[in-house]
């Protein structure tokens, strides 16, 4: 159990974002609720609690609980983190939440992040352009089981957008693809059933929009709930863009 | 008229290069800064060590198109790499905020935090802040030291003769430049150790060391110049003697 040093546990305040878009009459401001902390609690149960026997009004997502529906973004103490996965053994007695910046607000902590990350898969078309029409009677094609596990580790992204809230490029320029995005494209780029070459990625990941809009704050990594190497995809995008420049030229 | 498709690769193509230029010259002027401290470092064994040095690299005529090269490329690295800078105010008031926010987040950290705690300091949004901050600082004054040396090393306007002479360096640090120049060192160390380890992590240090050990790497790097210049700046206002000075003092015979 989580106590103040005394041995009694901690009495917590909470210090929430409140605005409502959708009525008129509310005006952005900063609430303050109380709670007892219990073992394990993190902010899904503590933000439930408050809903459920303080306001009823305060809106948040939640959905899986565990980190995977990526929902339940929010600005921790300034910081991106997932509610579910944050636990307020790791908090100060103060806890300031605000809804994720970047995106769409829909009220209070929700923030729309499903718009974006549609907009960015439409805009860099991230889905397989197949070489080939699909034979479903014909054998799956072997992969190397390194490029299968890089693959899978760009698959990881849960969408949850805290990378793009802490991105300084993504704060200032709505257009920039944004760390997830930069991700999304790198895992299409890598994947050998994908028949788009480098020179068809050219023009939208070396774009002012692209990795060179990226400026190297770092935030996005070290915010990542899962802890991509988002780092790394955007150095290799660099490279393979520099590569595509100068040496892999086709046709 | 360049079509849509033909203008993006352009426009693409345009940033690559602009990319590379600047973080070229950015790397070519960082590695400069340390070897030119190392060479200036060459007061520490006095007046003697420093002129023959000065007048070494004179002679070999390495030093006048160095001081050329050199400004250009601070030219070329200051209009390509400013283009990152936002041009709004409101973008730029954004950006610190954001900078301020993740880099506060570490101070409220309860001890026992856990290793998941979303309460960890992330420096490097600020640390972006802060080296463009220092590049303006080094605009101004680095283009005052690299005019001023310019004419030290091509014409014979200051001192007895064409060239960097520690007299000069000595009496210009004493009359009162001192100032500037501990302004600029500062600036400058940090702007080009901090750039450098931006500009390892962007093109992929992280696979051949880890993000601490290139932090870890670029801190010596920063704290150690930055105190051969404070000592080189002492030295020539004549506030500490040339520590190395018995180096090439004649024998007595």
């Amino acid at each position: 159990m989580t106590t103040n040093g005394s041995g009694a546990a901690r009495r917590l305040r909470f210090e929430i974002f409140r605005y409502n878009p959708e009525d008129s009459d509310s005006e952005p401001h900063m609430q303050s609720y109380e709670l007892d902390e219990a073992p394990y609690m993190s902010l899904y149960i503590a933000l439930n609690q408050i809903r459920e026997t303080q306001d009823p009004s305060l809106q948040f997502d939640f959905a899986c609980r565990s980190a995977i529906c990526g929902s339940c973004g929010m600005l921790v103490n300034g910081r991106p983190a997932l509610g579910c996965r944050t636990l307020t053994s790791d908090l100060p007695d103060v806890v300031r939440l605000h809804p994720l910046p970047v995106f769409k607000l829909i009220g209070d902590l929700s923030v729309d992040t499903g718009t974006w990350f549609r907009e960015m898969v439409e805009k860099s078309e991230a889905w397989i352009h197949a070489k080939e029409d699909f034979d479903p009677q014909a054998e799956e094609v072997r992969m190397d089981d390194n490029l299968a596990q890089a693959i899978y580790e760009g698959e990881r992204c849960i969408e949850c957008g805290c990378c793009v809230a802490s991105c300084g490029v993504a704060n200032v320029n709505a257009n920039f693809t944004g760390p997830a995005g930069l991700n999304r494209i790198a895992r299409f780029m890598m994947d050998p059933r994908d028949s788009r070459t480098d020179e068809d990625w050219f023009d939208v990941v070396a774009s002012d929009h692209g990795v060179f809009a990226c400026l190297g704050m770092m935030a996005c990594e070290d915010v990542c709930p899962k802890e991509l190497p988002l780092l790394e995809v955007h150095a290799y995008l660099r490279r393979r863009m520099l590569a595509a420049r100068f040496m892999d030229k086709k046709d | 008229m360049l079509t849509g498709h033909h203008s993006r690769v352009t426009d693409a193509r345009r940033q690559l290069t602009v990319e590379l230029i600047s973080g070229a010259s950015g790397l070519v002027l960082a590695l400069f800064m340390w070897g030119h401290m190392i060479l200036v470092g060459s007061i520490l064994t006095g007046a003697r060590g420093f002129d023959w040095l000065a007048g070494t690299l004179e002679i070999y005529y390495i030093a006048q198109p160095t001081v050329v090269v050199i400004l250009a490329l601070f030219l070329i690295h200051a209009a390509l790499a400013s283009r990152k800078i936002p041009a709004q105010l409101a973008e730029r008031r954004r950006m610190i905020e954001l900078g301020k926010t993740l880099a506060h987040a570490g101070r409220d950290r309860p001890a026992n935090a856990s290793a998941i705690s979303p309460l960890q300091a992330h420096v490097e949004s600020q640390l972006w802040i802060w080296q463009v901050r220092t590049g303006m600082v080094v605009l101004v004054l680095g283009s005052f030291h690299v005019i001023l040396l310019g004419l030290d090393v091509l014409t014979p306007l200051f001192g007895e003769r064409p060239g960097i002479e520690a007299l000069t360096s000595a009496a210009r640090v004493k009359a009162g430049l001192w100032l500037p120049y501990a302004i600029l060192l500062v600036c400058v160390e940090f702007h080009a150790s901090v750039g450098l380890y931006r500009l390892a992590i962007k093109w992929g240090a992280g696979r051949l060391l880890s993000r601490r050990t290139t932090r870890r790497i670029e801190s010596v790097l920063l704290w150690f110049f930055l105190g051969l210049g404070v000592v080189v700046l002492l030295v020539l206002a004549e506030v500490l003697p040339p520590p190395f000075e018995f180096l090439l003092t004649e024998p007595v015979t």
